[in-house]
């Protein structure tokens, strides 16, 4: 956080503020409005009314990569498509967390063989958090990476500059 | 155009205008997927746009190359997302005509039923983003409401929630449970309650029909000339239906049915509350047709003796031949083309998908509305990406 | 109701058009050849003339065959309740390679849904459509290079950056200072296929030491 990043070892205080950050991050995920694929009408019927996803807090979807903390990318990315997603996932601002839905972001699910311009899971142009296998995953699978998510932000560190990479997850158990 | 005359600037004016270009996706909340329109405005009126599509270009036609008959089915459902049984079914019909595989009459009847409640749940979705598109939230909750129910439905028989992978060359792949037919006729009576709230909230709605009535004319002979197919079509008064003209199911000649046309009742013939209400009337003549399928139903096999052993040994078609089979999806109509040399998959598969030739007729209906009006025309003509760019 | 292919096809014999050859595969899905000279003319007969009243092109589809390019035009008529297939054939040289693009006559100007059609094979097969408005790339990103429905196509690895490989390093963990391959190495046997990307031996090394193997890796 500006100023006191990694200044002091973990204490007391910083662990109230922690648990205070985390809560709030967590409580209020605003997911940004973005479907390429089938897996989107799954993450519409995920904010819809029957897995409503408003219980979660995560039920304001904003339009636009500023005012969001995460991006859900359901649906295959294409080279010509993996250009803008990489545009939109820059335009976000930190802490920004990333939930790979589906099989074809996780690695290219049925396109991975003979496509010739898919590309073989949306961890290779941008750093991903949660991957939900499936094809597409049930509401239930989106909702439960969703809470995984939110397990996950409860440990992270304020104090410590979150590396925008996979190995974050590694390092919280770690260290 | 009456929204033009309101707006047009004062000729002895000294404010400056420029053109503005504008881009349109390919993220964008309005959910029909990623589609790229550049436009060129003039303020808030539109003079030029030009589609950008091929964001979600899969190469289905390579992969339909290199896998066999069978295993490409899956990949039919993921083109048009929202009616894969729909899909399906229409692979399946070209592989059959290919081949020469008689289909047994349970399985006919069976296809037919989950392709018409496919293509309400297509519909539902039609009609709830189409609310969105306009500013109406309400509707997108109430849509996916029924599209639950119909989605578990399908899920009983097929084991999916979306895509299918049901409707397979020879028949279909298992029978449905007892139950079945008493719950599908259980939500046809449930559903046509809901329908008459549909109207209420969004059909009849004043600002629904001033934002749609009068936009996005589509004239019967552009509306040919393009190639447009479906909603899109029978929406500028073309009384054209596969489904009753070339039946491409057998059931289908024997249920009754209309096929509802835009009237031109709010506006212009061909504008977009006229594509708007066939789409919703056509939710009922599904039900019709639903309630009459389910009582006739006859018992039987539902698979084809000859495709049972596929998986063991995928079957070949004849060398040379070539198969061209339409059929008539909730969006327009998709055909499949096989060119087949013999072998275990065709050397040649085109999908000639109906979004594809919907779309191409943006570009005309765009220029002189404005963004707003441009937005209810996208989701008039009812797109889904994933068959625009296969 | 409408006429048959037969019907039709004697019809377009009849009409003296040069270049309408015979009626292939009539029980099957009966197929009217062409010669691409004869394409638009015949196109404008199908739409124009009372009997036959093609309104709509349905598809454009061209097919790589071994020893020549097909493009396979289909269309119908609403008011007749008939529909047509016809079938145009460029024969490919002996020498035909990736630069080799087949000339057939567009019929854009007949039917305008020939637009997207058209520019579709172009953009996927590589068949030039003399006389087309706007022949541009339409699916694939317009740098792409080569036609990837062809059977002689190869697989790019990567697209302006973009890795394609399946096993190709992600963007953000390439470091441009060190010489990084863009296709990781390839998996030691035993390590099970769904590993997630944070598992270490999937990833090479940034920083240019060479990792410790362990037992058992490598």
């Amino acid at each position: 956080m500006g100023l006191l990043n990694n200044t002091m070892p973990a204490n007391a205080v910083t662990n109230a503020v922690d648990g205070a950050v985390n809560w709030g991050r967590k409580s209020s995920l605003w997911p940004m409005t973005f479907g390429i694929a089938c897996c989107a009408i799954e993450m519409m019927a995920v904010f819809a009314a029957t897995y409503d996803l408003d219980r979660f807090g995560a039920g304001v979807p904003r339009a636009t990569p500023r005012q969001s903390d995460l991006i859900i990318v359901p649906g295959t990315v294409n080279a010509k498509m993996a250009v803008r997603v990489k545009r939109l996932y820059d335009q976000m601002a930190e802490p920004r967390y990333v939930i790979a839905m589906g099989a074809c972001v996780c690695g290219g699910g049925p396109y991975a063989k003979w496509g010739y311009n898919t590309v073989k899971g949306v961890h290779k142009i941008i750093p991903v958090d949660i991957f939900i296998p499936g094809c597409p995953p049930r509401p239930e699978a989106l909702l439960d990476g969703i809470l995984k998510l939110r397990e996950n932000i409860s440990r992270d560190d304020v104090f410590r500059r979150r590396r925008d990479t996979a190995q974050t997850l590694d390092s919280a158990y770690s260290t | 155009m009456e929204a033009l005359e309101m707006y047009t600037t004062d000729e002895r004016s000294d404010v400056y205008t420029e053109e503005l270009k504008l881009n349109l996706g390919p993220q964008h909340p309005s959910t029909h997927g990623v589609l790229r329109v550049e436009l060129k405005m003039d303020g808030e009126i539109i003079t030029d746009s030009r589609c950008d599509i091929g964001y979600l270009h899969r190469c289905a036609e390579k992969i339909g190359e290199n896998v066999t008959y069978l295993q490409f089915t899956p990949y039919t459902d993921r083109m048009d997302y929202l009616a894969s049984m729909n899909n399906n079914l229409a692979w399946s019909l070209t592989v059959e005509k290919l081949m020469g595989l008689e289909v047994p009459e349970r399985a006919q009847w069976l296809r037919m039923i989950c392709s018409e409640l496919n293509r309400i749940a297509s519909h539902l979705i039609a009609f709830g983003t189409y609310g969105i598109d306009i500013g109406a939230n309400t509707p997108f909750f109430y849509a996916f409401r029924e599209r639950e129910s119909i989605m578990q439905l399908l899920e009983r028989p097929s084991g999916a929630r979306m895509l299918y992978n049901y409707i397979q060359p020879g028949g279909v792949r298992r029978d449905v449970d007892d139950n079945w037919i008493g719950d599908v006729l259980a939500f046809c009576d449930e559903f046509e309650k809901r329908w008459a709230e549909y109207n209420t909230l969004l059909s009849n709605n004043y600002i629904f029909i001033k934002r749609t009535a009068n936009i996005g004319i589509l004239t019967q002979s552009m509306a040919l000339d393009y190639g447009c197919t479906g909603p899109v079509l029978r929406g500028s008064g073309v009384r054209w239906d596969l489904r009753r003209d070339v039946p491409y199911l057998e059931p289908y000649d024997e249920v009754d049915f209309d096929v509802p046309v835009g009237e031109g009742t709010h506006g212009a013939l061909g504008d977009c509350w006229d594509r708007y209400w066939v789409r919703m009337r056509e939710m009922m003549e599904s039900i019709r047709i639903i309630r009459q399928g389910c009582a006739k139903l006859p018992g039987g096999e539902v698979m084809t003796k000859k495709q049972t052993s596929m998986y063991k040994s995928p079957m070949k078609a004849a060398e040379g031949a070539h198969a061209y089979m339409r059929c008539e999806n909730p969006r327009g109509e998709l055909a499949f083309y096989a060119v087949s040399e013999g072998g275990t998959s065709p050397i040649r598969l085109r999908a000639r998908a109906p979004s594809f030739c919907n779309l191409a007729v943006l570009d005309q209906l765009l220029p002189g509305t404005m963004l707003g009006d441009g937005v209810a025309i996208i989701g008039s003509l009812d797109i889904v990406l994933g068959e625009v760019d296969r | 109701m409408g006429m048959n292919e037969r019907e039709i096809h004697a019809l377009l014999t009849a009409s003296g058009i040069d270049g309408v050859g015979g009626l292939e595969q009539p029980d099957l899905d009966p197929t009217v050849v062409l010669q691409p000279s004869a394409l638009v003319e015949v196109m404008t007969l199908l739409r124009d003339d009372e009997r036959l009243a093609m309104e709509m092109l349905h598809c454009v589809t061209a097919v790589d065959r071994e020893d020549r390019v097909d493009v396979v035009y289909h269309v119908c008529s609403f008011a007749r309740h008939h529909a047509l297939t016809l079938r145009t054939s460029v024969a490919k040289p002996d020498d035909a390679d990736e630069s080799w693009h087949p000339e057939v006559p567009s019929v854009a100007s007949v039917y305008a849904a020939a637009d997207w059609h058209e520019r579709e094979q172009w953009d996927l097969l590589g068949v030039h459509f003399t006389g087309h408005p706007d022949l541009r790339r339409l699916l694939l990103p317009p740098e792409w290079i080569g036609h990837p429905l062809r059977k002689d196509y190869v697989y790019p690895s990567e697209h302006g950056g973009i890795p394609l490989e399946l096993d190709a390093v992600p963007i953000y963990e390439r470091d441009e200072r060190e010489d990084t391959p863009p296709v990781a190495e390839p998996r030691p046997a035993g390590t099970p296929l769904n590993q997630p990307p944070s598992a270490p031996s999937a990833r090479p090394h940034a920083g240019g030491k060479a990792p410790a193997k362990k037992e058992g890796e490598g």
